[in-house]
């Protein structure tokens, strides 16, 4: 019995190193990352549902949240939770938006913080259209391949270090979808966000980004999933 | 954004010179009989003062034996609050934020907190219900509408009525 935990335990390990080791650092990442931005500078829109996991230490738990990010191309971005409630981030260049649904209905909300709320949105913005040569001002950027690719944002300022230890963008080898996003806090909290049923250059019907009367989601993702 | 961050002393001074005072801290009131003794609560609420408002996410754990221990986020995810309540009333602040200032939490927060989820003094309170999970609560400078999304019943872990344990940041 005891033979079998021990073959049992170095199995697992063996299974568990395998994962990590298929990871290696990447020893060009500037032509990795300009294979990315090329690759995606073909990409005019991409719809992404998302379950979001917020793990904090001190809760057994991570407190779970489920929606959707929509962008299209140049600056337009769309990020909505629907689940357990519902509000609606807009943003572009220009302007963000924020929207919560209560008691039947939307309300735009008069925002605190617009313009941190802002630069957020279009950093998610350029790391999803595949430009983040761009955040390089505000980051330093790693890159690991193997049966996915991982890039690693580490901030430079020490003020958003002090809230963001660095950022993981997991992307399918060939970067033909992201995975997932991990934000880790300097405390060792940290929060994934896992993307599905992700679809590229789908034609979003007007009033998707609109920023007064946004058009509903269910009328949006009727639109997306019933295209070719 | 540097005005905004202005508003919460501001709002402080004007609710400091309400007739409401702080409520007692000589001990923890009892949960209202719609909330379990053990349990972990899950709300939305948005906070609006002067005109400006922000969409928060609160998470309050309770313990019979332990106290209250309520966690603040905004929209990005970033911690704001975090403010443990012991059973004897003692009031510790874990984390304050420059949107809400310790002496924010500790005199506000707090008690907003106490009015919505526990037994206390209507007149120190002005909470309307609006329906079985949604809490208003409007004073001078500044209003708080909060829905509750999900009560688990459970007892929580030991640590996180610990103020030694550890600290979200």
């Amino acid at each position: 019995m005891k033979k079998f935990y021990l073959i049992a335990f170095a199995l697992f390990r063996l299974t568990v190193f395998a994962a990590d080791d298929s990871l290696k650092p990447a020893t060009n990442p500037q032509a990795l990352l300009q294979d990315l931005q090329q690759k995606m500078a073909s990409v005019s829109s991409v719809y992404l549902e998302l379950t979001q996991e917020r793990h904090l230490k001190l809760f057994s738990e991570p407190l779970k949240s489920e929606g959707v990010m929509l962008i299209e191309s140049p600056d337009r971005i769309r990020w909505e939770t629907t689940a357990p409630y519902q509000a609606i981030l807009l943003g572009d260049k220009k302007s963000v938006a924020q929207f919560e649904f209560s008691d039947g209905k939307w309300e735009k909300l008069k925002m605190g913080f617009p313009q941190l709320l802002q630069r957020v949105m279009q950093q998610m913005s350029l790391m999803n259209q595949g430009k983040l040569e761009a955040l390089t001002n505000d980051y330093a950027i790693s890159v690991a391949t193997g049966d996915s690719t991982v890039m690693t944002l580490t901030p430079k300022g020490k003020s958003v270090r002090e809230m963001l230890a660095s950022l993981e963008v997991k992307m399918a080898s060939d970067f033909s979808a992201t995975r997932e996003v991990t934000m880790n806090e300097p405390n060792g909290d940290f929060t994934r966000i896992r993307f599905h049923d992700e679809k590229r250059n789908v034609k979003f019907p007007a009033g998707t980004f609109d920023q007064t009367k946004p058009l509903a989601i269910a009328a949006v993702q009727a639109v997306v999933k019933n295209a070719p | 954004m540097r005005r905004n961050f202005l508003l919460l002393p501001l709002i402080f001074s004007l609710a400091g010179g309400c007739a409401t005072q702080p409520l007692p801290t000589s001990h923890l009131p009892p949960l209202k009989n719609t909330f379990p003794a053990d349990g972990f609560v899950t709300q939305r609420a948005l906070f609006t003062a002067h005109g400006r408002q922000f969409a928060l996410n609160g998470y309050l754990a309770v313990s019979a034996t332990g106290g209250w221990r309520f966690i603040v986020t905004e929209t990005l995810g970033s911690v704001m609050a975090d403010v443990l309540v012991k059973p004897d009333g003692k009031i510790v602040v874990m984390q304050s934020s420059r949107l809400f200032p310790e002496k924010y939490i500790r005199r506000l927060m707090v008690r907003d907190l106490q009015c919505i989820f526990g037994k206390t003094n209507d007149a120190d309170c002005p909470v309307k219900k609006l329906d079985a999970n949604h809490f208003l609560i409007e004073r001078r400078g500044y209003s708080l509408d909060v829905r509750i999304l999900e009560i688990k019943p459970g007892a929580q872990p030991a640590e996180l009525f610990d103020e030694t344990y550890m600290k979200t940041k």
